[in-house]
């Protein structure tokens, strides 16, 4: 992996160590002014060792998170990456019949001559030191002695005097073997094969082409790459196969094709890892000569552009991870902000006395930041290693799917990324701290002393415009010190402290800053957040189409609008209360309106509905996976701003369970007081949990209801068994064959459906400036029609139903159906560029049922170049595009239609078994027993969508269990909670047992607090998240207009919930306990 | 002499910090009747806290024995210990010992709740109490909210609110300015007058001391001598017996 959201590892590594480097020059820095700050900060470290775990745990976990990221994207890369080596050895250019050439007239392959002809033209350049000609075909392959078969062995045929540049014919052992030692029925096979029906060496082998075996030897077995095998890499249907190699002229011989040749492949002089630069100079070199010597030929693929794609699944896997691990990072940070915050105030007294004796703010600050730095450079790095630990578990679940593939995953740790995951959790717990300590330190001295509280923050004292104005002023002046510091790393810092050594200049800046300081209040914060909501408000809306933007700045309106009443006189409670009630609406928007009227009736922005009524509204927003990342975050800080200004009256119906639960009613009542009288505290522990179990609920539900949404029934489109007959041994009449070998159709088979498919040149009818792009074309017969169950998403007028469109198919000329796929909305919606393939304008979701005239488009005959316009009557439901019949992933339309339009076009068979769909598996090893010779795939699709569910499954479990990560995060913040408040109460519970309180009261009042914001957080959770999964997956812009018959994981759901408050529970008895055990006497005496 | 409410005999109380013990109460020995208000006096560190938590049965003794009203602290297991003073007991400290987070009524009324008492009938007696001691406008103010007389003045409510026979006051006006301790003390004498409940008090105040009806000395864990103070009351009288 060499880059990151597109900026190469190398600029990340450097800026992050430049980073790095400036916060150690700031602990250097505060070491060498004032060594005693380092020494308080370090010796508060031991003080409360409990408590100190917490701490490491907490800040580690942003770093883990990375680090897991990191060392899973590393692995999935360099397994490509060695995939891509080890598939394509020697070769580094492949390429082969190009079909749309101007030279391709009546041909279908290369041949001998075109290798010859390239061979000759390139013959004394030094790029090239091997050029080959190998000709692949599947073929069925049976082990005769095991009676075991393989029905789409690849049979290939390699060229025995310039194979052996190639060395692509190696034993496991590593030994070269040579094609021309092989005899004349002697052959090689790769270890799939071997493996796959139990052959070795000297095992006899029949391959059938035609249906006519032809018997062979083994003579050796060799490793499965690109020029020997069907592999991840080159497998046409994604599946890998086992090779059989053979000389190419025999091979020619026996399928009956002289001189056909189907990979021209060519090696660049230097080893295998070490010519990825030359593929680009040998691609432009092929292509000169194939222009000259008139070879349809074209590249297929080349071993830079392997690496490439290597490379960029590596850096797509860290990005997924990295966004999934968002929650938990935001999470983690919110846990470091909370501990110093904690810690400020377990220390304001002392912090208090300091600043009385002289200390100034900067010097607690330096104290701060030095103590949590200590903390901070062990954790960070615990994190990292950690973190290669949760990779590797990641891996080895990922691993176990990839093998499906053929792909096999070994752990990798590039100590790039492991360096970047340090760096970047260093960096980002440093900032947290610094920020934290700057307000922590911000204390007024006589109210630290004497312990009195903070007054109100939001209420403003002058509250005149000219004020206002110049806390603005003071606020943005703030802003700017930190955006230059931090975009300078703490060069411009440097360069002001240089400059304000001359002491005119430090007294101008300190009257400087100190104004800024007197005049900055919550009035002037909440214009500034009101002008950069309306700044990305409109960006957002107007200018850039983001939701991301539009919706982020509207949420940071509301809030400041908030906190602009409450700063003009406005009571806190109904104003945030009322605020936050409409974030969460406008958030949780079409609710309810979705509950009353087809898809919410158009309510969903407010906002925009206000300026379309003077004709001022904007084109939708788009918004992508960062959506989820941002809807948490804002939902999650409405709802724990309305939870926290309302609690106390929510809380008044807990107050009636006192008359349930009379015993403990002392206990509930401080358990409830607690929390409330402590909002900030609360609030972020909340917000914790709360965006936490968001996150893993509308996981948790997305992938349900989309694995219920594509993997359903309804993916099987009516049949139970798909039948591939072999390229080399069409099949005309499925039944027929079957009968022919001695199958019982009658009792087996109901009906049975047939289709050919291929590419064919496609774009919109009328667009003549338009584009022709290369698309699968389907054809279906009268039978698969008439047993087929496709659901459509929509159906163009005239065509009521889908039994209406799948009937016209058959019986209307030229008409077709097509899938969401070739919407330009969908494709955009799934990072593809529609200007670089077909595609239709608009959105499924535009399409209204019944009521759209067919869209008309045009397909080009392949051998003819005429052109021919289909009738787009339908589109189908995603659950036909599922993936497990990729043939339906195309435009359909009739067989003769499609005939037409293919040149060499591929078939397959759907059946309907008589026995319904239990019957299913059954029928497919019949039908591939029965046709063993002919090389028949047969598979039942009930089979293969459960497959597909289990490895769907796979990965749900695995993001769920990546993103509990951040459920730590949320229990190790309790558990700092849990802990301090016992040593802050510690005389208070002192009293509460002087005047009667029991331990088993104590220990019950903390348990419940603890509870409290734990079952409020888990509550809030997954009310939110079920709520916007909903919304998500009932939008038809988010399911391209397919209906999902929504339901909740409730057995994930249920575990999710039981863990996260038994982890909780367990976490907090601990110090409740202890808290229950402090002796009366000694507790009245303590002074924290 | 009426029957004392608490027997105090050869009461040792033993600290270990360490390797080294240090005894806090040597074998102190009092009597207090019913109704009678005593101070106990003498230099820091003579134990009259350690006495005050031991009597009560906040604190394990080390040997001797505790009789509260014929009842032998050391018998009782720590649960029946702390209903016992739940219901019987009640406490004044010198750093008022209010829960920050409650208010001033829900504060006084927790040793109510604590006893079983309904909360409807203890918000209701906690808001009688607080009439009592004057600060019946106060009662939704939380404890920052209130001066450290209004404080006193809440924790001496939270002590009387359950009816308790000994009221235990470790330095209650320690932390007060002369006047407010002067209010704070009559406050006392009153509810001592018209309840005919117990108090100890723990003070370094000679004034407060005078306004009891007897004086304890200590020193060095034990007692060093006893007075009646000149002003001493007639009811003081009759207390003693």
């Amino acid at each position: 992996m060499d880059s990151l959201f597109g900026i190469p590892l190398t600029t990340i590594l450097i800026a992050l160590l430049a980073m790095v480097g400036a916060i150690f020059g700031v602990l250097a820095w505060i070491w060498w002014r004032n060594p005693l700050l380092v020494k308080m900060g370090l010796r508060n470290l031991t003080r409360r060792k409990t408590q100190t775990v917490l701490i490491v745990i907490g800040l580690m976990l942003s770093t883990l998170i990375i680090s897991a990221a990191f060392a899973t994207g590393d692995t999935v890369g360099y397994s490509v990456t060695n995939a891509v080596y080890n598939d394509m050895g020697e070769a580094d250019v492949v390429s082969g019949f190009d079909p749309d050439s101007d030279f391709a007239t009546g041909r279908e392959t290369l041949l001998q001559s075109d290798v010859d002809a390239v061979r000759a033209g390139l013959e004394g350049n030094e790029d090239i030191d091997g050029i080959t000609g190998i000709l692949q075909t599947p073929i069925p392959a049976l082990n005769p002695e095991e009676r075991l078969s393989e029905p789409s062995a690849q049979f290939v045929g390699v060229d025995p005097e310039s194979a052996d540049a190639f060395n692509a014919l190696i034993t496991p052992d590593g030994t070269n073997l040579a094609a021309s030692d092989l005899g004349e029925r002697e052959v090689f096979v790769s270890e799939r094969l071997a493996k796959d029906i139990l052959l070795e060496v000297g095992s006899p082998l029949q391959v059938f082409v035609d249906g006519q075996p032809t018997d062979f030897t083994v003579a050796g077995i060799v490793r499965d790459n690109a020029l020997t095998a069907a592999t991840a890499i080159n497998s046409d249907s994604g599946q890998p196969a086992g090779g059989v190699i053979a000389p190419i002229e025999r091979v020619r011989d026996i399928i009956g094709e002289p001189g056909r040749v189907d990979l021209l492949v060519l090696s660049a002089t230097g080893g295998i890892r070490d010519t990825v630069d030359l593929s680009d100079e040998i691609d432009e070199h092929l292509d000169v000569i194939a222009m000259t010597e008139m070879i349809p030929l074209d590249v297929i693929v080349t071993k830079a552009e392997l690496v490439g794609f290597a490379e960029l699944a590596g850096s797509l896997f860290v990005t997924f991870f990295l966004v999934f691990g968002l929650f938990s990072i935001a999470a983690g940070i919110m846990l470091i902000f909370l501990t110093f915050v904690m810690l400020a105030a377990e220390r304001r007294g002392e912090m208090g006395m300091a600043r009385a004796v002289g200390m100034k703010r900067l010097h607690l600050t330096e104290s701060f930041i030095a103590e949590g730095m200590a903390y901070n450079i062990g954790s960070a790095f615990v994190g990292a290693v950690l973190g290669l630990g949760v990779a590797w578990a990641l891996i080895t679940v990922l691993g176990s799917v990839a093998d499906d593939f053929g792909l096999g995953i070994t752990f990798h740790v590039n100590p790039t990324g492991f360096v970047i995951a340090y760096c970047l959790g260093l960096v980002i717990t440093f900032l947290t701290v610094a920020i934290s300590s700057w307000r922590s330190a911000n204390l007024n001295i006589v109210r630290a002393i004497r312990d009195i509280p903070e007054p109100e923050p939001f209420k403003g004292k002058d509250r005149s415009v000219g004020a206002l104005v110049r806390g603005v002023l003071g606020v943005l002046w703030l802003l700017l010190r930190i955006t230059l510091a931090v975009v300078s790393l703490g060069l411009i810092p440097l360069v002001r402290w240089l400059v304000t050594r001359i002491p005119p200049v430090r007294r101008a800046w300190r009257a400087l800053n100190s104004t800024a300081a007197r005049h900055r209040s919550m009035g002037a914060w909440a214009i500034v957040m009101l002008l950069i909501g309306a700044i990305a408000t409109w960006w957002g809306g107007w200018i850039g189409s983001q939701a991301f933007a539009y919706t982020a700045g509207t949420t940071l309106m509301l809030l400041a609008i908030a906190m602009i009443s409450v700063y003009f006189g406005a009571p806190p409670r109904p104003t945030f209360g009322l605020i936050s009630a409409l974030t969460i609406w406008y958030w949780l928007l079409p609710l309810p309106f979705s509950l009353l009227f087809e898809n919410g009736n158009g309510y969903t922005d407010p906002l925009d509905g206000f300026f379309g009524f003077f004709g001022l509204g904007h084109e939708p927003v788009v918004g992508n996976i960062e959506m989820f990342f941002v809807s948490g975050v804002c939902i999650t800080a409405a709802s724990t701003l309305f939870v926290i200004f309302n609690a106390d009256r929510l809380l008044g119906a807990v107050g009636l369970l006192r008359k349930v639960f009379r015993g403990i009613t002392p206990a509930i009542r401080t358990a409830i007081s607690y929390p409330l009288a402590a909002k900030f505290r609360t609030g972020m522990t909340l917000a914790m949990f709360t965006l936490v179990m968001f996150s893993l609920v509308v996981m948790a539900t997305l992938n349900h209801n989309f694995t219920q949404l594509f993997l359903g029934d309804n993916a099987r489109g009516g049949f139970d068994v798909r039948v591939n007959p072999n390229q080399n041994n069409p099949i005309d009449d499925l039944r027929a064959a079957l009968a022919e070998g001695g199958y019982d159709v009658e009792s087996n088979i109901g009906g049975v459906g047939h289709l050919v498919a291929g590419d064919a040149q496609v774009r919109p009818a009328g667009e003549p400036d338009d584009e022709f792009f290369s698309y699968p074309i389907t054809g279906v017969d009268d039978e698969f029609v008439a047993a087929s169950d496709f659901q459509m998403a929509t159906t163009a007028a005239g065509y009521p139903d889908a039994e209406a469109v799948m009937q016209a198919l058959v019986s209307e000329p030229d008409v077709a159906v097509v899938n969401e796929m070739v919407f330009e909305f969908t494709q955009t919606a799934n990072f593809m560029n529609p200007d670089n393939m077909f595609s239709i304008e608009g959105s499924v979701g535009d399409l209204e049922d019944g009521a759209w005239e067919p869209i008309p488009i045009t397909v080009t005959d392949e051998a003819t170049r005429e052109e021919r316009t289909l009738r787009v009557i339908g589109v189908v439901d995603s659950a036909i595009t599922s993936g497990i019949v990729p043939a339906w992933i195309a435009i359909i339309t009739s067989e003769e239609t499609a005939t037409a339009v293919l040149s060499d076009p591929g078939q397959a068979f759907f059946v309907d078994a008589a026995g319904g769909g239990d019957a299913a598996l059954e029928v497919a090893q019949g039908i591939e027993s029965t046709l063993l010779e002919r090389g028949v795939q047969a598979d039942s699709l009930q089979q293969l969508l459960d497959d597909s569910t289990a490895q769907q499954d796979a990965f749900s479990t695995l993001f769920v269990a990546f993103m509990s990560l951040g459920l730590v995060v949320g229990i190790a913040g309790l558990g700092v909670i849990a802990f301090r408040t016992v040593a802050e109460r510690r005389q208070q519970i002192g009293m509460l047992r002087a005047i009667g309180y029991s331990r088993r009261l104590v220990a019950i009042s903390f348990f419940l607090e603890s509870s409290f914001i734990a079952v409020t957080g888990i509550g809030m959770g997954l009310v939110l998240g079920g709520a916007l999964s909903y919304n998500l997956m009932t939008s038809p812009e988010f399911t391209n207009g397919q209906t999902v018959d929504f339901s909740y994981p409730v057995p994930t759901i249920l575990i999710i919930v039981g863990v996260a408050y038994l982890a909780t529970a367990v976490m907090t008895l601990i110090p409740a306990r202890s808290a229950s055990r402090i002796a009366v006497a000694e507790a009245l005496r303590y002074s924290a | 002499m009426p029957e004392p409410i608490i027997q105090v005999s050869d009461l040792v109380k033993t600290y270990s910090t360490g390797e080294v013990e240090v005894q806090a109460l040597r074998g102190l020995s009092i009597d207090v009747p019913r109704g009678e208000m005593v101070a106990i006096m003498g230099p820091s560190g003579c134990g009259k806290t350690t006495f005050l938590n031991c009597a009560s049965g906040i604190d394990d003794v080390t040997s001797g024995s505790v009789l509260i009203e014929g009842t032998d602290l050391n018998t009782l297991n720590d649960d029946r210990k702390t209903e016992y003073r739940a219901k019987r007991m009640g406490f004044i400290f010198q750093f008022y010992n209010l829960l920050p987070v409650l208010s001033a009524v829900e504060n006084v009324e927790l040793p109510l709740l604590v006893s079983g008492v309904s909360p409807s009938e203890a918000r209701e007696r906690a808001r009688e109490m607080l009439n009592r001691v004057g600060l019946e406008n106060w009662s939704g103010h939380k404890p920052a909210q209130l001066s450290g007389g209004q404080r006193q003045r809440v924790t001496i409510a939270r002590a009387l609110v359950n009816k308790p026979a000994i009221i235990w006051a470790d330095e209650p006006t320690g932390d007060l300015d002369s006047h407010t301790a002067d209010e704070i003390m009559s406050l006392m004498q009153q509810l001592n007058r018209e309840q005919g409940q117990t108090f100890v008090i723990v003070t370094h105040d000679p004034g407060i001391a005078q306004r009891c009806h007897r004086i304890v000395h200590m020193r060095d864990g034990l007692i060093e001598r006893e007075e009646v103070p000149a002003g001493a009351t007639a009811a003081g009288e009759a207390v003693r017996g």
